[in-house]
């Protein structure tokens, strides 16, 4: 199932998870890095050596869960955000969880998010008890939730619930909320978005947006996106400086 | 969609929207727009939406005032929500030829007898207009600080929301499949939309505007022929005025929001409504604008693309009822400057269709100046 839909199933999370007995002591890592892929940031972070040395580097990790103290390190040294930390100690009821969690804007302390699972379902709200990113976090920020003890092998992520917050247009700063409007006010295909808001017009040329604001087109106007004109898409492929375009010369050359 | 209207303009790009708000201005009712694709569509939304007053004749010189004056209070005009992003950092017509300095020279006389503030730069003044430009294969410049550009879509919105709130109806998505007439009658309108009987029709079709009148039996002497364009990715601020020059091709300018938009006039360019890109334009364009630019090598091109100039044979444009077909209005042919004149389009075709006084010498810009060769003859035309 991984191999295809990219999301592990709870056999897949339960062989990963640590011992009932070493969540009963305390926070704790959690690596979910299922295939064997050429990648060790994580052997070489730990500092009290609980991630066990790498023989090859296409090694999956194993962790010595009786030295691990659930410091976090190794969050933000993974690539692939595959690790987290679990304490059952936390309260009576609720579980932490600490994410890294790269998205912007963060949330706050005392958030309410919502809790994501790992196909990205809406699972249950969530409280943010602490957000952490310093220097010396490899710009991956951690971000604390108390979970319900019983959600904790299925809460995996969190998705804030703020209108306007999610940015769909990197290049022209253009949010969700922003083309909902565009589309409340009248606009019904890419093009028209793309003439009123710029949208799909910078240095992406749409490469980025498009696909999302087609899946939002879909949604308000009840058309399948394979029915939606994709927009057009005009030269060049790749943006290119103007010295070099005039650089160049009759044998085709150019730089 | 309304069964019956009083007036049909066809095209809901600049002209037909800045037509109908004028129309209904002006005390028309039951007035209504049929766009085929979406608003700006055709060659507005493809256009560097510059607005001269910098011209050899009187004709152009009154009109693009108008034309600029309304743009000036466009806010109070058209009441629009956003912004019509209206910069007036003036043209700078750059000058490489004695004949084009002559010419200049009397053209500026014209201007400045007209109020407007036209003036002849030396080299050094066009250093202080605008600091990147290379002015070494320059002989002068001339300037006047309240041309500029607008936002082609946002403009054309703040017509087309004004034409709605005075109660017009806009019909986009909405192709014009017919036009029926009995003898030399209008009845009405064909659309996919469904049947609209009328008397009366604006063709403001654009660069479409030929077939159009051929629906309705009317032959217009004009052609449609591709233009190129193309935009950098935006950056700071360093170009105020927008450049142009005749005898260099080109013109370019940098929109509010950074980016570079430029064109130039290609050789060779079809005529048959194409509008798909020509890939050797980029490269002539690039070596035109690092030439007289050299800072912008490293500015990055994003993208290009056409649209098309409606050219009339002297390159002025047509307002007119056809002789043919009475109550078959066109407005077409502008020849690259559809943008820049909509205000004064839509004030003169509604003086025309309504039987106002004119404000503008528009009678001069009748179909029977071609029978009668009449030919308009503007020395600073592209």
């Amino acid at each position: 199932m991984l191999e295809k839909t990219g999301i592990p199933t709870v056999a897949d999370v339960d062989a990963v998870f640590p011992s009932e007995a070493r969540l009963a002591q305390g926070p704790v890592a959690v690596i979910e890095c299922f295939q064997r892929i050429p990648c060790n940031p994580c052997a070489t972070s730990c500092p009290r050596g609980a991630i066990l040395p790498f023989e090859d580097i296409n090694d999956r990790p194993a962790i010595n869960e009786t030295v691990c103290n659930g410091c976090a390190l190794c969050l933000t040294k993974c690539p692939g955000i595959a690790i987290m930390i679990v304490d059952m100690t936390w309260s009576a009821e609720r579980a932490l969880i600490k994410l890294a969690y790269e998205f912007r804007p963060l949330p706050e302390k005392g958030d309410e998010v919502l809790a994501l699972d790992r196909a990205g379902n809406v699972v249950t709200k969530v409280e943010v008890i602490q957000v952490l990113l310093n220097h010396a976090m490899n710009k991956v920020p951690i971000v604390s939730v108390a979970v319900d003890k019983s959600l904790v092998k299925t809460v995996r992520n969190i998705r804030l619930d703020k209108r306007g917050s999610a940015i769909v247009c990197r290049c022209n700063d253009l949010t969700a909320d922003d083309i909902k409007d565009l589309i409340a006010q009248g606009a019904t295909s890419i093009d028209e978005l793309k003439r009123v808001a710029r949208l799909g017009m910078g240095p992406c040329q749409g490469r980025n947006c498009i696909p999302l604001v087609a899946g939002e087109l879909s949604r308000a106007l009840g058309v399948p996106v394979a029915q939606l004109s994709p927009g057009t898409f005009r030269p060049s492929v790749k943006s290119i400086a103007l010295g070099d375009l005039a650089a160049y010369n009759e044998e085709g050359d150019i730089k | 969609m309304k069964n019956t209207a009083d007036i049909v303009i066809i095209g809901g790009g600049i002209s037909g929207v800045a037509i109908g708000y004028f129309l209904l201005k002006n005390g028309a009712k039951n007035v209504v727009i049929i766009e085929r694709d979406y608003l700006t569509a055709g060659a507005t939304g493809r256009c560097g939406a510059g607005i001269r007053q910098q011209w050899g004749t009187e004709l152009n010189c009154l009109m693009s005032k108008f034309s600029c004056e309304f743009f000036e209070n466009a806010g109070s005009h058209l009441q629009y929500s956003s912004d019509i992003e209206f910069h007036q950092g003036g043209y700078l017509m750059l000058i490489s030829t004695e004949k084009e300095l002559e010419q200049t020279k009397k053209n500026i006389a014209v201007q400045n007898s007209l109020g407007i503030d036209s003036r002849l730069l030396s080299k050094a003044e066009i250093k202080q207009i605008a600091p990147k430009v290379n002015t070494e294969s320059l002989l002068a410049g001339a300037f006047h600080q309240r041309d500029g550009h607008l936002n082609p879509f946002h403009t054309t919105h703040a017509f087309a929301q004004a034409f709605k709130r005075l109660g017009g109806e806009i019909y986009t998505d909405t192709s014009v499949t017919g036009i029926t007439t009995e003898g030399s009658r209008i009845k009405g309108v064909e659309t996919s939309g469904g049947f609209i009987a009328t008397n009366c029709i604006v063709n403001a079709a654009g660069g479409y505007s030929q077939q159009i009148a051929a629906m309705a039996g009317v032959a217009l002497p004009l052609y449609s022929e591709r233009h190129n364009i193309l935009v950098t990715e935006p950056v700071e601020r360093v170009l105020s005025p927008v450049l142009m020059s005749f005898s260099l091709n080109f013109y370019c300018q940098q929109v509010p929001h950074g980016s570079f938009v430029m064109g130039r006039t290609c050789d060779n360019q079809p005529r048959d409504l194409r509008i798909t890109a020509d890939s050797e334009f980029p490269v002539h364009m690039a070596k035109t604008i690092t030439a007289i630019m050299p800072s912008l090598n490293k500015l990055r091109m994003l993208r290009q693309w056409a649209g098309l100039y409606n050219m009339s044979p002297d390159k002025h444009p047509i307002y007119c009822e056809a002789p043919e077909l009475p109550g078959f209005y066109t407005a077409a042919g502008y020849s690259g400057r559809g943008f820049m004149l909509a205000p004064a389009t839509g004030q003169s075709m509604a003086e025309l269709i309504l039987g106002l006084t004119p404000t503008l010498p528009w009678q001069r810009l009748g179909i029977s100046r071609f029978e009668e060769g009449n030919l308009i003859l503007e020395p600073s035309v592209v």
